[in-house]
């Protein structure tokens, strides 16, 4: 009865469509849009607010000004949707959010230092603070950034600094020779100094006050940029009516999905900003516009379920033919049985990854050669020629039944591993000590990972000679060896078997299991799931992993993903549908006990993805 | 930004944070009747060994980037190389076994106050000008934190490592239980007596060593201040 209920609410308020998504700009790349009445309802705004993808929101909103306050204090209207963007385009970077008044005079006691700004459109007012801006029309709000691309002020400035007559501004430009100046990355990060920013030579003030110097004058261009950006976008917002909803058919209607919250990104528009294909939009425009073609129609959907006891994020990943051609060939691979065998029934955590390399191979070859080969570029055409030549001299029978492609991972908690130390010891007559070594113990986390494969006898060429180069190296009846491998004080275990070469440092898998768990791997209803779903499947046992996970030795962002999600006693699955042309769908299910809010768990859920993401 | 000798320290620092299993530190002063001596110092982190190379293969720890191994070994041996010119300082040696985590500093000096002026050079010398410049540093460096009359040889803990062990957080000192300090001192005569009543002497009294927890040492420093009386110098 409940979930009915809920299904309704969310239905009924989702098909209101709500004005605030009006107001999402067109170059959004990415928005996050929360339901917010089917989602409030569950979770309160004191612990909203307190979530890492509300921080930005309330960075915007109170800037330090309004310590104390939260979102529910800042007149927001929480029967409309809260929409989160972002977007970057060659001359700018945008961010921001739009959302619906419930009353002006709260918002703006949020809002103070927020000034009003002459507005040549009807019905809507506008408010600046630096490079903030507030757009507010009928009941609906934009608070929106825009920032000029460092390359588009730099480009202008340049123009009018050197247009005046004016010399290179930073005081060196090389000698006199014409030298290059060689920019010394390595020494640049080691001298601190050169970090410092008040150790930056900044150019000497002018003699004449009234003129600007070069900072002066971009800092000038920066805002002039800004004042225009926002000019133009308002216009298309507000004078041509052009939105995201209004330009974006996919985005329209997955804002009609009832759900508590829907994700899109547009992957195809942020490639043109990927910077790792700079070099080709600026060299080889002909072979970039292929790339963007190939890419055309790649967008990403989610959409968040919030149930009873458990959460869901059904994922639609959609391709344009071409490229789903290629994911469609990748992705048709009979699962691999054998590998079940290694995730022990206990495992906290799995993935599988079952594709197939040859046939991925070769339909990207059929599709991207003729992509590459059209391009006039003389370094494109030996790369072209290369690679038929590879194509047609290398043994791919061999290559990929060495790596058909089709993998899979466990994570098995923290073990206790035995190591060797030095130990000092003392003479007692006289003090003096010497060193010994003898056996210690460390915390370790225990990794599996492991490849399909077709030709055991090829890995073992390497390792036997290997085994020659180094004593590191041994050879075992059922498994290789790596002594001190990892991290210098523990083995890898390398096992050659049953169609798998797997890679472990859990020692009772290469000593006792060598042919895996028998009767405790896992059971065979799972295994026939594995088989029937697609190409990627994975669980994670939330209290047995995350929980237990040594998030010290993980980078910043991936160490906050990780601990957004300890505390709680839930099992994720994630499943994959089987892959067409157009599409492959993914399913996130979060399950969960006890009695805890589950709208917790579901924004637990959705800061992670923000993590992820951003 | 951090500075070089920032980050070292701040790796050092992490370290002693994140070691579950232990630092072992041995501090070993050898002291001549005429106040030659020779200094020798050890750190081993051999018992650490995974947890100190998953700290080194990361970029950044806490938002600090973690030195490599060859930075921390330019570093040392700029110490030790600065140490070579210093007044009254011979025979230094420094060496650093990355495969089992062991760093070795060893010394002699011609007299106390040598010995002390000229640690507190090579500490210096590896600092930036911005560190130098600060007080509290300043004033660590200036502490004597060894005295010696040819009779009475005094120790205090010195100030840089309260500084250090004062940026410790309650839930990282726990790390430091199984860790240990040793303080070895040896003498050319017999040791008459040590202030602190869990010094060892040893049966000829020519050494004395004192072993305290790390965890110990960090919540009181005094554990390891120390006062040795030696017995008269026999006239000849």
């Amino acid at each position: 009865m409940k979930k009915f209920v809920i299904f309704l609410l969310s239905l009924s308020f989702s098909n209101l469509f709500s004005q605030s998504e009006l107001l999402i700009p067109r170059d959004a790349v990415t928005v996050f849009s929360i339901n917010n009445v089917s989602l409030l309802q569950k979770i309160s705004m004191d612990e909203l607010v307190q979530y890492d993808f509300m921080e930005e929101v309330h960075q915007e909103l109170f800037d330090g000004s309004t310590s104390e306050k939260t979102l529910k204090d800042a007149g927001i209207d929480f029967n409309q949707r809260l929409n989160v963007f972002y977007g970057k385009s060659d001359d700018a970077e945008l961010s921001g959010f739009t959302f619906g008044i419930s009353n002006t005079i709260n918002l703006f006691e949020v809002f103070d230092d927020f000034e009003e700004l002459q507005s040549k459109y009807n019905n809507v007012k506008i408010f600046g603070s630096f490079f903030n801006n507030l757009i507010i029309k009928n009941n609906t709000a934009l608070l929106i950034r825009i920032e000029p691309s460092s390359e588009l002020i730099d480009a202008q400035t340049d123009s009018i600094w050197y247009s005046r007559g004016n010399s290179y501004p930073y005081g060196y430009e090389g000698d006199e020779f014409g030298d290059e100046f060689i920019f010394d990355e390595e020494a640049f990060n080691e001298d601190d100094s050169l970090s410092e920013p008040e150790e930056i030579d900044f150019p000497e003030a002018l003699e004449d006050p009234t003129e600007k110097n070069y900072f002066e004058l971009r800092d000038s261009v920066q805002l002039e940029l800004q004042k225009g950006l926002l000019s133009k976008l308002l216009d298309e917002l507000l004078i041509e009516n052009a939105n995201l909803v209004s330009s974006d058919a996919v985005f329209k209607e997955q804002l009609t999905h009832p759900c508590e919250g829907t994700f899109y990104l547009d992957n195809s528009r942020s490639l043109g900003q990927t910077n790792s294909l700079w070099y080709f939009q600026t060299v080889m425009p002909s072979l970039y516009k292929d790339i963007k073609e190939l890419y055309t129609g790649n967008i990403i959907l989610g959409d968040l379920f919030l149930k009873e006891h458990s959460i869901e994020f059904l994922v639609e990943a959609r391709y344009g033919e071409k490229l789903g051609s290629i994911y469609q060939e990748m992705n048709d691979s009979k699962f691999d049985k054998n590998i079940t065998k290694y995730i022990h029934k206990g495992n906290s955590a799995y993935f599988t990854y079952n594709v197939n390399m040859r046939n991925a191979y070769e339909k990207a070859y059929e599709v991207i050669m003729p992509i590459i080969s059209s391009e006039k570029n003389a370094d494109i055409a030996m790369n072209v020629m290369v690679l038929e030549l590879l194509n047609e001299l290398v043994n791919k029978d061999a290559l990929f039944e060495t790596y058909r492609g089709s993998m899979f991972g466990t994570f098995n908690g923290i073990k206790k591993i035995n190591t060797k130390k030095i130990e000092f010891y003392y003479d007692e007559e006289t003090f003096e000590y010497g060193e010994k070594e003898t056996e210690a113990t460390e915390d370790m986390p225990i990794f599996t990972i492991g490849f399909s494969i077709g030709r055991a006898d090829l890995p073992e060429i390497v390792l036997k000679n290997l085994g020659r180069i180094t004593s590191k190296f041994e050879n075992h009846d059922d498994y290789w060896v790596l002594n001190n491998a990892i991290l210098d004080a523990a083995p890898l275990y390398m096992i050659n078997k049953n169609g798998l070469f797997i890679f472990t440092n859990d020692e009772d898998l290469a000593l006792n299991h060598s042919n895996g768990y028998g009767s405790n791997s896992l059971p065979k209803k799972i295994v026939k799931e594995l088989k029937r779903e697609g190409f990627m499947n994975g669980y994670i046992d939330i209290a047995g992993t995350l929980n237990r996970f040594p998030s010290d030795l993980l980078n910043e962002r991936r160490s906050e993903m990780i601990n957004s999600l300890k505390g709680k006693s839930g099992k994720m699955f994630l499943e994959s549908s089987k892959t067409t042309n157009k599409s492959t769908n993914f399913k996130l299910t979060y399950e969960f006990r006890g009695d805890e809010n589950s709208g917790k768990h579901l924004l637990d859920l959705v800061n992670t993805l923000y993590i992820f993401s951003k | 930004m951090f500075s070089t000798m920032n980050k070292i320290l701040f790796f050092f620092i992490s370290l002693t944070l994140l070691l579950s299993s232990c630092i072992e530190l041995i501090d070993d002063l050898t002291i001549h009747n005429d106040g030659s001596g020779t200094f020798k110092y050890t750190i081993n982190l051999s018992a650490s060994k995974i947890k100190v190379n998953s700290i080194l293969a990361l970029d950044s720890l806490d938002g600090k980037k973690v030195p490599s191994i060859a930075e921390i070994k330019a570093k040392a041996n700029s110490f030790a190389a600065n140490l070579k010119t210093q007044s009254g300082i011979s025979n230094v040696t420094m060496s650093i076994n990355d495969a089992d985590l062991i760093i070795k500093l060893s010394f002699d000096f011609n007299s106390i106050p040598n010995f002390q002026s000229g640690l507190k050079a090579a500490i210096l010398s590896i600092r930036d000008s911005k560190q130098s410049d600060d007080s509290n540093q300043s004033n660590e460096l200036n502490q004597n934190w060894i005295s010696w009359d040819g009779k009475i040889l005094k120790r205090n803990i010195p100030l840089m490592s309260l500084t250090i062990s004062e940026q410790l957080k309650e839930t990282d000192l726990d790390l430091l239980k199984t860790g240990s300090y040793t303080t070895i001192c040896r003498f050319d005569r017999a040791i008459e007596k040590a202030e602190k009543s869990t010094t060892k002497i040893n049966p000829s009294r020519t050494a004395s060593m004192l072993k305290v927890n790390t965890y110990d040492l960090q919540k009181n420093y005094s554990l390891i201040d120390n006062c040795i009386y030696l017995t008269p110098l026999k006239n000849k």
